[in-house]
């Protein structure tokens, strides 16, 4: 694989991954859906297994995660956006740890029960995960301080909201692994390499004027 | 053992995980649609106050949190005076709530809480994650 076609790869997935969880998911929080659980079950686990898939790359989604958490750090939304994105990140670094023993084909995916167990591991180990690196890093960046037993106490309600994620996960990765009959190699660099970056773009024009609006408001 | 049986022994294991902490945590936790504003009780340093009681002879205060929303209710400081802690200023304070959701916070940050009618604990100085609704008890810790 090329390697800038690999680098704009990353950038597109991590741009489409950092607008879903800024734009899509203000919105969301503000239903009465599972909105972490979507976040996670749709559009992390879903992006980062279609770029494994296209790409056939290990390292690829931590570097989607850098990207995702970076364009979070634009929207001023929440207040430790900070905490928001280094738990994106997280998310990234756990899914690049559970897929990393996979095969770069993803041959033992063929079969569905481990298509749909593989979706149930990455989405709920990203759930949990993320969702206990936040519960530390807010109370870190904060006057109060981090204090380990406010977490133990309210683990078993994280170990619980991560069942819908893993439900979601269950479902979008043998959907996502359906991408497979697109090879990324044969499409002609006059269309990649300018879609990619429009594409990319547009998702950091619309959070950086979404913040830009936010501000305004506030 | 293989990869064919070990990845769905995990993607097993994470659900039941999930499965019971949702069973644990709808067994040990009182129902959230129960706590009504009117009939509560909060636990402050070991004595029980009823929501009147408490908003009857205790300081209003009116915070705006900093994601720009406005709260009022009672001083959370002046509410922990109130008890006759000692010393005040020594100790951190644990907020819980019904769905066992908790935080320890200091004293600087009571000096900027408020407790509303609707039993929410909010800080003027501190993130939304340290907005505790449905709380039942104020630990001195």
């Amino acid at each position: 694989m090329n390697k800038m076609k690999l680098i704009l790869g990353i950038i597109l997935f991590g741009s489409l991954w950092g607008f879903s969880e800024t734009i899509l998911g203000t919105y969301l929080h503000n239903t009465s859906l599972p909105a972490g659980s979507i976040m996670t079950g749709v559009f992390a686990v879903g992006l980062m297994t279609i770029s494994r898939v296209l790409y056939k790359q290990r390292g690829m989604q931590l570097g989607m995660g850098l990207v995702a958490g970076a364009l979070r750090l634009f929207n001023p939304c929440g207040t430790c956006f900070i905490c928001s994105a280094i738990a994106i990140m997280a998310e990234g670094l756990i899914f690049e740890l559970i897929w990393y023993k996979l095969s770069l084909d993803l041959t033992e995916l063929k079969k569905t029960t481990m298509s749909v167990s593989m979706g149930i591991i990455a989405s709920y180990g990203c759930f949990v995960g993320g969702y206990i690196v936040t519960q530390i890093l807010t109370p870190l960046s904060q006057s109060a301080g981090f204090h380990i037993e406010n977490l133990i106490v309210f683990i078993p309600q994280i170990l619980a909201r991560g069942v819908p994620a893993a439900l979601i996960g269950g479902i979008v990765v043998p959907a996502a692994l359906m991408s497979k009959k697109i090879d990324i190699a044969s499409v002609k660099d006059k269309i990649y390499y300018p879609l990619t970056a429009t594409v990319s773009a547009a998702c950091w024009i619309i959070v950086i004027l979404n913040a830009i609006f936010i501000l305004k408001v506030i | 053992m293989g990869t064919e049986k070990i990845i769905p022994i995990i993607a097993i294991t994470f659900l039941l995980i999930g499965i019971s902490s949702s069973i644990y945590v709808y067994a040990t936790t009182p129902s959230i649609s129960s706590y009504t504003a009117g009939d509560k009780s909060i636990t402050i340093n070991n004595q029980q106050f009823t929501i009147e009681q408490i908003f009857s002879d205790a300081q209003i205060r009116d915070i705006v949190t900093p994601d720009g929303i406005n709260f009022s209710g009672i001083a959370l400081d002046d509410l922990i005076i109130k008890t006759n802690v000692d010393c005040p200023s020594c100790h951190e304070y644990k907020i819980a709530a019904a769905d066992s959701y908790e935080k320890t916070v200091t004293w600087e940050n009571m000096q900027h809480g408020v407790l509303t009618e609707d039993g929410t604990a909010a800080f003027s100085d501190l993130a939304k994650a340290f907005r505790i609704k449905y709380v039942i008890k104020i630990e001195v810790v």
